[in-house]
């Protein structure tokens, strides 16, 4: 087990190297003047843009600058922002902790709709497993923020005495920053949930349709043990795997919900970055969605190891 | 699944291409049916819909059906064009990739990890943010963040057909490589890709709306859905029912190439993923 971590870890180095490169490039493609952006005005001297350059090593060759932002980024220095001439980093880790959180309570949300409209969409069948199937095909067609644009309306319109948009911090109020977060994440978990139904739904299906199942069934076993000793467990792999793949898009739809219900995490630190042309911010937050990314395929490549005996190791 | 019966799907490929047809005429005849200048304003602004106007009107007195009508035409050629050009790159790749295999292959696909460690939207954004949200970068923006998907999805099934007996029988009487992967295999793996290209764009449809919602979609005054769904949002208190017209139009449009990957799939019998 130590190895299959250790190995699937070191298959991520050089991917996060490629990543990286990616991430500096980008930043570096731009149409305009990262000196010039750096002090966000037109109106700067030929001379004093000459030493911010020197300042910022833009005068350096583009491999020398790429080295000395990577070897700043592994010691956790991921420049300063533009906007505020503070450290990223520290601007960034508060932001992370609150998208963890939306994307935990999202991910939770997503997971006990999903499994449960599979299971019993597949167990039940009939009435049931048609009306799950549309429901999911229709949720599929809502884009989160289209349904996250839909929630505030009808919480506008229907219940004004609900606040949508007061975010509190977890350590003033912890309950209320809770309640102030399942709005978002219901609206952010939505999409995942119907891949986890589908998924759910048709593992069941092809557990229930295995001979060992109806070996159970014939050898007298209830049905509430063949679910839970049989299929459950037996299905749990592939809605594992597609849980975890899942953190991408939710990753990615945050930024969307965080924007709309004005949840300050990642996201809206993002698109504030973006909009301000705040370079460096863009960069850290682009290289650490990737990394997290990466750290939580590898997490999804071992639980599926643990979960099922036939993964081999190597 | 092993419930899906083969050849079933044909009601929903009907539906799908119903609807598509719908939009492709909203698209190329959009500024004749649409009953007012989208970008023509009027003192009445924020109405609630009337016989007038049947959607309402927008912050300027702009009529929201006609900048709808005529909004989905830039969503949907940037859609169109972007996807194609995602298609055309996954093929390349996907077929060159997977045919060739070996070290090639290895390289190729470690490349395209790298792009798939990035969540598809913070991607997009980014790229969009470097480059500049005007209509060729969108199209670019999106090639490049699904041509790595379609891809993948080539070039799959390519590993397996190429070692079937017709292509060693092909090649035994001297035909060449390339034609080889284009007539003998192309062919055979035509299903999935044809279910993947609808899905992606369904999530194109997705991505250019959200980037545009985000305010990185094409540049004003041009109408789009995302960008009117968002100007409505801002309105939302004074008028809500302008937010109801973009978000059905957005549904509708990714509800399209759902039903129609979804029909495909089933007459196909094409397992899902």
């Amino acid at each position: 087990m130590i190895r299959l971590v250790l190995v699937r870890l070191a298959w991520t180095v050089p991917i996060l190297l490629g990543v990286s490169m990616v991430a500096f490039a980008l930043m570096r493609a731009l149409p305009g003047d990262f000196a010039q952006a750096s002090v966000g005005t037109t109106e700067v001297s030929p001379e004093a843009l000459d030493t911010i350059r020197r300042n910022l090593g833009l005068n350096l060759p583009v491999w020398q600058q790429y080295l000395h932002w990577i070897g700043n980024a592994l010691q956790g220095d991921l420049g300063t922002s533009f906007v505020t001439h503070k450290p990223v980093l520290a601007e960034l880790l508060p932001r992370l902790a609150v998208t963890a959180e939306l994307t935990l309570m999202a991910g939770i949300i997503a997971l006990t709709l999903g499994a449960t409209s599979g299971l019993a969409s597949a167990r039940l069948r009939g009435r049931t497993d048609w009306l799950v199937r549309l429901l999911n095909g229709l949720l599929l067609a809502v884009p989160n923020f289209v349904i996250a644009t839909l929630i505030v309306l009808l919480a506008g319109l229907y219940f004004p005495e609900v606040g949508i948009f007061n975010y509190v911090p977890f350590f003033t109020d912890p309950t209320g920053n809770i309640a102030s977060m399942l709005l978002p994440a219901f609206a952010l978990a939505l999409a995942p949930s119907v891949s986890i139904s589908e998924n759910t739904r048709a593992a069941v299906l092809e557990v229930a349709s295995q001979d060992f199942v109806m070996v159970a069934r014939a050898k007298g076993l209830l049905p509430g043990a063949i679910l839970r000793n049989y299929l459950v467990r037996n299905a749990l792999t592939p809605v594992i795997t597609v849980t975890g793949l899942q953190l991408a898009s939710l990753l990615g739809g945050s930024i969307l919900i965080e924007t709309i219900f004005t949840v300050p995490g990642m996201g809206q630190y993002l698109f504030d970055s973006v909009s301000s042309r705040n370079y460096p911010a863009v960069q850290a937050i682009v290289l650490l969605a990737a990394t997290i990314v990466l750290l939580v395929n590898v997490a999804v490549d071992v639980a599926y190891a643990r979960a099922d005996a036939r993964v081999s190791y190597d | 699944m092993t419930e899906r019966r083969r050849g079933g799907g044909n009601a929903l490929i009907l539906i799908g291409l119903f609807m598509l047809a719908c939009m492709v005429a909203l698209t190329l005849f959009g500024s004749l049916i649409a009953p007012y200048d989208p970008s023509e304003t009027s003192p009445d602004s924020l109405a609630a819909p009337s016989a007038a106007h049947w959607l309402g009107t927008d912050s300027i007195g702009r009529d929201v059906l006609s900048r709808l009508i005529v909004g989905g035409r830039t969503t949907l050629v940037i859609t169109f064009i972007a996807v194609f050009c995602a298609l055309a790159g996954g093929l390349v790749l996907g077929l060159f990739s997977g045919y060739v295999g070996g070290v090639v292959d290895q390289v190729i696909m470690r490349a395209l990890d790298i792009v798939f460690a990035f969540p598809v939207f913070l991607l997009a954004i980014a790229v969009v943010a470097a480059l500049g949200p005007t209509v060729p970068n969108l199209i670019l923006t999106i090639a490049i963040v699904y041509t790595p998907i379609l891809a993948r999805v080539v070039r799959a099934p390519v590993l397996s057909v190429k070692r079937w007996d017709h292509v060693e029988a092909a090649r035994s009487v001297g035909v060449s490589e390339f034609s080889i992967a284009l007539r003998h295999v192309l062919p055979l793996v035509v299903s999935p890709i044809l279910v993947q290209t609808s899905l992606t764009l369904a999530q194109t449809i997705f991505t250019v709306t959200a980037l545009s919602f985000l305010g990185l979609g094409p540049p004003p005054p041009d109408p789009n859905w995302g960008g009117m769904l968002a100007e409505a949002r801002q309105f939302m208190e004074l008028a809500p029912l302008t937010v109801i017209g973009p978000a059905a139009a957005i549904v509708f449009a990714t509800l399209t190439f759902i039903v129609l990957a979804n029909g495909l799939r089933e007459k196909l019998d094409v397992r899902s993923q």
